[in-house]
């Protein structure tokens, strides 16, 4: 790579752009490309060269049902990460500045909190006997504990929050773009506050919610710790199948296909992400 | 190309390689850990000058991708013997030097070519005394959730123990449990497979039956003893109490091959295992050691209750193990 670049046939000035840029491309050969195309070939030649590995996840019932779960789980927590990021965003988007780059901290706060340190925090209050089912049970509201845990519940609630952020930023930028007096012509013109909101602010903020949503959904798809300690064992995601797979069968010809796999999707629902919003709107907005 | 991935993932963990009179040892961090250091390394260290270096946890992939890269960063790792049994026919593991290490006293059911004993355990049947009614006195009344009703907890990897419980509970007798009959010890836990809780590690373990998130369990005995050691209010029942061992390995090409030889015979002589088993409740695998322990310590070692105990077949484990393996983990899935 850094010799084709030095041996550029195109302008001075393009050659030596590249000559510059040799560090950080032999950077990305070393640790981003070659793991991969590595990971990729273990795929096809371990234990023996074919196609046996891809054969067996996407033909078997069991890895079928991971892979459904993992997407289950992306999509509910995409969805409700939405749902509760908008109105955040939007009271983040109208109110005094100061007040919200305040808010906007406290956010920020959350995200350089440790992960696992937030899930176990979950765990003491999502359990049997935590403290959420404690006081709903002390003042009489259920008398059986809820299972709030070791299930989908479980791993929704701790993936929204964990995800919170990274809807919330973009959104906002989008948002405040909103000229707010477009809501205040609608309201003139006679439209209730919900057809403003759903013909005038949702189209609006849709880039926002496309950008925020996409990511997180893209990021769901991998995750590992927080479905691992708060979800059950039958909602179990490609990524705690993958570590099973290199751990503890030391299987990691089919360990490295299902990564791969993962990585496939990924990629293309990025490239879908870059068709739908555009690279600079998907960005730009926070 | 398969060796370049490998060469990169092992360079990334070689941060703890130890130099001549250094050397690694690896094992499942916690309070075990911290009895085997204290029990072993650092006398080892007084006496001979050779620095032990502590890592973990132990990762059997990890132990696979140094051995396959020729860059083995540990020297001695606890794992379970069923694993060792499988590793050794894999070509992952060194040779034991019985030159160096003596071999007489060793309990021969916890010792092959290439590993030798590190303790054994028990997986007994504890409750939480405050949330059970009650006293369950075996793996039968785990499954009867009428009687004992609650969320149970078991061990959540393919290994040992489950199994095994599962078809007890449903009336194999313990001399006809080999060869496992999958089928049915899957039938019988899917009757009580919504009030599992897993637990994934020995801490884990010991705090759902702490807290009384989970009323009864399937726990290490040394977890058990920790429990109590704490004050917590826990039952135990060591009927059908099930044993297994972990066993010291040293990965092929081990740098440090000649100090861990060392360490191995330090690790498994009758002081060392004494006092190991006196910190973490679990049992010698020297015959010689109880010889130095307390007579009150002795009474809460898993062969203190030989009546009734069985053996887990670490043979048959490790030569089914990635088909039972692929069976469990389709089964939790579902």
């Amino acid at each position: 790579m850094p010799v084709q670049a030095q041996q550029g046939i195109a302008s001075p000035r393009t050659s030596a752009g590249l000559g510059g840029l040799a560090p950080a491309l032999i950077l990305i050969g070393l640790f981003f490309v070659v793991p991969v195309l590595a990971l990729l070939l273990r795929s096809v030649t371990d234990p023996v060269a074919g196609l046996q590995n891809y054969a067996a996840l996407l033909g078997d019932g069991t890895y079928a049902r991971v892979f459904f779960n993992t997407f289950l789980v992306a999509f509910v927590v995409t969805i409700v990460t939405v749902l509760v990021a908008f109105p955040v965003a939007w009271m983040l988007a109208i109110m005094p500045p100061a007040l919200a780059s305040l808010l906007f901290s406290i956010i920020i706060l959350s995200m350089w909190t440790n992960l696992l340190t937030r899930t176990y925090a979950w765990m003491v209050l999502l359990q049997r006997t935590g403290v959420i089912n404690r006081a709903l049970m002390s003042v009489g509201i259920i008398d059986q504990p809820l299972p709030l845990i070791n299930n989908l519940t479980g791993v929704t609630i701790g993936m929204v929050y964990i995800m919170l952020p990274f809807m919330i930023l973009p959104l906002v930028g989008t948002l405040r773009a909103i000229d707010p007096m477009t809501l205040r012509a609608a309201a003139l013109c006679g439209a209730s506050p919900f057809a403003a909101f759903r013909r005038i602010l949702l189209p609006l903020s849709l880039p926002g919610i496309a950008a925020g949503g996409l990511m997180v959904f893209v990021m769901s798809l991998g995750y590992f710790v927080t479905p691992a300690l708060l979800g059950g064992t039958s909602n179990m995601m490609l990524a705690e199948m993958i570590a099973q797979m290199i751990q503890s069968l030391l299987n990691w010809g089919l360990g490295s296909a299902a990564a791969f796999i993962l990585l496939v999707v990924t990629m293309a629902l990025y490239a879908l992400q870059l068709r739908l919003v555009g690279n600079s709107r998907a960005t730009g907005a926070a | 190309m398969k060796l370049i991935f490998a060469g990169i993932l092992a360079g990334l963990m070689a941060t703890t390689a130890a130099k001549a009179d250094e050397m690694v040892f690896t094992s499942w961090g916690g309070t075990t850990q911290e009895a085997q250091t204290k029990s072993w390394a650092e006398p080892f260290s007084a006496s001979s000058s050779i620095k032990v270096l502590q890592d973990g946890p132990t990762d059997y992939g990890k132990l696979k991708a140094m051995v396959d890269a020729k860059n083995v960063t540990w020297d001695v790792v606890d794992v379970e013997m069923d694993f060792a049994i499988k590793a050794a026919k894999d070509g992952l593991l060194e040779p034991i030097d019985f030159a160096v290490v003596p071999k007489d006293d060793l309990d021969p059911r916890f010792s092959n070519e290439n590993a030798v004993g590190s303790f054994y355990y028990s997986f007994v049947l504890a409750w939480n005394k405050g949330a059970v009614s009650g006293e369950p006195a075996s793996w039968a009344d785990m499954f009867d959730t009428k009687k004992f009703p609650g969320k149970r907890t078991f061990y959540k990897w393919s290994a040992p123990g489950v199994i095994e419980i599962a078809l007890l509970a449903d009336g194999v007798p313990a001399d006809k449990l080999y060869p496992l009959d999958l089928d049915r010890a899957f039938k019988k836990l899917d009757t009580i497979k919504s009030d599992i809780v897993w637990w994934g590690g020995g801490a884990e373990s010991q705090q759902l039956i702490a807290s009384g998130e989970a009323a009864f369990g399937q726990l290490w005995n040394g977890r058990v003893f920790a429990l109590e050691k704490d004050g917590a209010d826990v039952g135990v029942s060591w009927n059908q109490n099930l044993t297994a061992a972990d066993v010291l390995v040293v990965p092929k090409g081990a740098k440090n091959k000649d100090a861990a030889m060392k360490f191995l015979a330090a690790a498994t002589s009758p002081t060392g295992q004494a006092e190991f088993a006196e910190a973490s409740g679990y049992a010698p695998i020297n015959t010689k050691a109880k010889a130095e322990m307390r007579a009150d310590v002795v009474k809460g070692l898993p062969d203190a209750h030989v009546d009734g105990q069985i053996n887990l077949d670490m043979n048959y484990w490790a030569e089914h193990r990635d088909e039972i393996a692929k069976r469990w983990y389709a089964w939790q899935a579902k």
